[in-house]
């Protein structure tokens, strides 16, 4: 694949990425921020949100297998993913967390698994997506081409 | 949790995009940050701690604050970022932390942190629910920022440096020629330490005084700061620590609060009296500092709700005729200058302004009466105060409530009112406070009262003169103007009353505010903002106080309907001329003191809104009636044209001061 065409596929692909909602304009904003000083931040940050979103589901998921859910430190959790994810623009999960966290004001424990489950789907859906985003811009990069800046248009 | 303690300590980095990043020498500290805005390259350089729980975030933000150009330290833990500032005192100018963190709060660091050194702290959170943010300004935040946070909202954060020192710049030059100062700095900037201002110059020497003694303290033993030092020579204040120590305060009351009861009740082993001295102290100044943070704010609401400039409002105040103080007690320049004294406002207008025309009437009939009986007729008064009151307020009063509630919503009636009492004492800062406090309120009325009955219970000494206080009812121009105002100065009262709850009832068809008033005061006491607005409203006030069993401050405040907010806004910076200048009366003489210095303050938040309701009404306080001459009460007589402008208004002078009082209920304090 010539290096246009794949830069071409590279600008499709992320905008359908911003069509289907799985991320918004704060991932633009981590982009910007990428510069010569820190050629990788994108890739970075957002291993850096991979490792603690996995542990916090993780965390989450065990609180709620407790006998006496804590929803306060499940909220807690909620709260924090929701945090991360709105700062990495990873915004179906941030919107999944604001219905979690709903629930566990309720202290519903059940409405919190399927909030979970919820999360959790999400969140595996925007992991693939940037790796897949991530892997198109390796390949152009080795290819010798430059990964397009995109545009904040859409 | 276990994993984010390992790292602890490795979690700290320090970046820096610019090269002049000054070394970590303590001490050095605050000189450079004297400098900032002189720099050239400013901001760039500017120092940033960041805390944040969340790597991710961490990392981003700490890019964002490179590319500001900023020297970015960033710390996953609250507690390490804690030592790491007490360690490295002077190395950082502004503060941002996250505000769930698992191992401290972010407001508890904030609470430390305003405790222990003099930063701006800025928060953070991806909770953007007013309460949340209400919080964060309630325990000193000068900035709160909703995640995700963008780069440009970091872009500006040196504002907050830079507005610190100038205000603690415009501190010193307080304590030097005020008028002149206030009068320049107003029209800049109306911000934190603010209140400073308002108790004077004397205070606010004290004040520096105090901070500086508590930097030489913190500058020794910093070898010795380590976490498990209970054993060693310098306590660690911990949050439990720390909370032993405030609930203990507010056990005691913070008048009373003297270490060695403190010590006594927090019993805690190692821990000697004089760190509990050396941490009241600072608590103290922190208390301080928030009643500034508090008045910004309220500043800010301020411009944001009116048009009208405060301070424009003050000069214009100048202007009015009031009727003559009948006591030609205080010649008006000494009013002005104490007014601009405590309040920190120009005074030149406000003398030029009073012509002797009194302010109050009630300043005549203050003199004969006040003479009177201080201490002795305290119980009666209260007694006539009320029933008189209550008939006022069931006749002109609650019509017009009504018509507030439904024109303001749902802060209407906290605003206006509460804080004014508090201010008698020329606490401004408690006025500005009020709206925060309102806010604050209705959120935690519960939480507030209960708070209230200790606060109660624990001030008396510090409100001394002023605890027992009758609230009179607002008088018929209450009625008229704003149902809302009328509830706020009983509101008032009752805060700093026991008796004053029964004044309510009395008082009030309008008693379902009131309780929410009283709330909030109690809530001011009791908690940071609170505390604050009482503290500084102790502080001006109980030097002149003690000698004087009744000051008599009405605050009156004009609502209008859709206003609502503007007026109490307003109100506050009108009505703390007006306390001051009885506050500093009083104060300078102590004589005049015993008489008791009454006042009505009246508030014309803005004379448009105000006029068009009203056409013209004499009105006599009937307060004083109530009072055995220990009231005071202002009657004002109102002309006023509808759409008059504030300035307008300020011509109609004496319409102004009707406003005034026709909107203050008359609030007895009694020893």
């Amino acid at each position: 694949m010539e290096v246009g065409q794949m830069q071409r596929r590279l600008a499709e692909y992320t905008k359908s990425l911003f069509m289907e909602g799985i991320l918004d304009a704060q991932f633009l904003q981590l982009q910007q921020l990428q510069d010569e000083s820190n050629p990788d931040f994108v890739v970075e940050v957002v291993t850096l949100f991979f490792d603690d979103s996995e542990k916090l589901l993780n965390d989450i998921a065990r609180a709620l297998d407790q006998q006496c859910v804590d929803f306060k430190k499940i909220d807690a959790h909620v709260h924090q993913l929701k945090g991360s994810s709105s700062s990495v623009g990873a915004q179906r999960v941030k919107n999944a967390c604001v219905a979690f966290r709903n629930f566990c004001e309720e202290q519903n424990a059940e409405g919190s698994l399927r909030c979970l489950q919820q999360v959790k789907q999400e969140y595996n859906l925007v992991k693939n997506k940037l790796e897949t985003l991530f892997r198109l811009e390796q390949q152009i990069v080795a290819a010798g081409g430059s990964v397009p800046m995109i545009e904040s248009s859409f | 949790m276990a994993a984010m303690q390992r790292v602890a300590h490795s979690n700290v980095t320090t970046s820096g995009a610019s090269g002049f990043a000054s070394s970590c020498k303590s001490g050095g500290a605050s000189a450079s940050s004297a400098e900032v805005g002189v720099h050239d390259q400013f901001p760039a350089g500017l120092r940033v701690l960041v805390v944040d729980d969340d790597f991710t975030c961490l990392k981003i933000l700490e890019q964002m604050l490179n590319r500001c150009r900023y020297y970015v330290t960033t710390c996953s833990e609250a507690t390490v970022a804690l030592n790491l500032l007490r360690e490295k005192k002077g190395c950082f100018d502004v503060v941002l932390s996250d505000v769930h963190m698992p191992d401290m709060d972010g407001f508890k660091l904030l609470e430390l942190v305003g405790l222990e050194m003099d930063l701006p702290v800025i928060m953070m959170s991806a909770d953007g629910r007013t309460s949340a943010v209400m919080r964060g300004i309630r325990h000193g935040a000068c900035d709160y920022l909703i995640k995700p946070i963008r780069e440009e909202e970091l872009k500006n954060i040196w504002q907050h440096v830079v507005r610190k020192k100038w205000n603690e710049n415009k501190e010193h030059e307080h304590s030097g020629s005020l008028e002149e100062n206030d009068r320049h700095k107003r029209g800049n900037d109306d911000t934190e330490y603010v209140s400073s201002g308002n108790e004077g110059s004397e205070g606010i020497l004290k004040a520096q005084k105090k901070r500086s003694n508590a930097k030489d303290e913190d500058e020794v033993g910093l070898e010795s700061d380590d976490p498990s030092a209970s054993k060693k020579p310098r306590v660690v204040w911990s949050v439990e620590l720390h909370q032993q120590f405030v609930s203990a305060v507010n056990q005691l009351g913070l008048d009373k609060a003297v270490p060695k009861r403190i010590l006594e009740l927090m019993n805690v082993p190692g821990l000697t009296r004089e760190n509990v001295a050396s941490h009241l102290q600072k608590f103290r100044l922190y208390l301080k500092r928030l009643s500034g943070v508090a008045q910004q704010q309220s500043g800010v609401s301020n411009t944001i709700c009116g048009p009208v400039d405060p301070n424009v409002k003050l000069g214009s105040l100048g202007r009015f005729d009031i009727p003559a103080l009948a006591a030609g007690q205080i010649p008006p320049q000494t009013l002005a200058a104490l007014h601009a004294e405590l309040l920190g406002r120009p005074a030149g207008n406000l003398v030029g302004a009073m012509e002797q025309p009194a302010l109050l009437q009630a300043s005549l009939q203050g003199p004969k009466r006040m003479p009177v009986e201080h201490g002795v007729a305290f119980g009666q008064p209260l007694v006539n105060c009320q029933s008189n009151v209550s008939k006022h307020f069931q006749q002109s009063i609650i019509p017009p409530v009504e018509d507030v509630s439904s024109g303001l919503g749902a802060w209407p009636s906290n605003n206006l009112g509460p804080v004014a009492p508090n201010n008698n004492l020329g606490a401004m800062s408690a006025q500005n406070s009020n709206m925060l406090m309102d806010i604050l309120q209705q959120q935690q009325r519960q939480q507030q009262q209960e708070s209230q009955q200790q606060s109660l219970l624990s001030e008396p000494s510090r409100s001394i003169n002023v605890q027992p206080s009758c609230l009179v009812a607002p008088s018929q121009p209450s009625a008229n103007f704003q149902a809302g105002n009328s509830p706020a100065s009983v509101s008032q009262n009752c805060s700093f009353n026991r008796s004053s709850v029964v004044d309510y009832s009395l008082l009030s068809p309008q008693s379902n505010n009131s309780p929410l008033n009283i709330g909030q005061f109690s809530n001011g006491a009791l908690k940071s903002t609170g505390v604050l607005s009482g503290y500084s409203a102790s502080g001006s006030i109980s030097p002149s106080v003690s000698s004087c069993p009744v000051t008599v401050d009405n605050v009156g405040l004009q609502g209008q309907t859709t206003i609502t907010f503007n007026a109490a806004r307003q109100l506050p910076g009108t009505v703390p001329s007006m306390h001051d200048i009885q506050a500093s009366y009083v104060a300078k003489r102590g004589e005049v003191l015993d008489q008791g210095p009454l006042r009505n303050l009246g508030f014309v938040s803005k004379g448009t809104c105000i006029p068009s309701r009203f056409a013209v009404d004499d009105f006599e306080s009937q307060m004083n009636n109530l009072s055995h001459g220990k009231l005071y009460v202002e009657n004002n007589r109102v002309k006023q044209e509808p759409s008059v402008e504030y300035m307008d208004n300020s011509r109609a002078g004496v319409s102004i001061l009707q406003q005034f009082s026709s909107n203050d209920g008359t609030s007895v304090f009694t020893e």
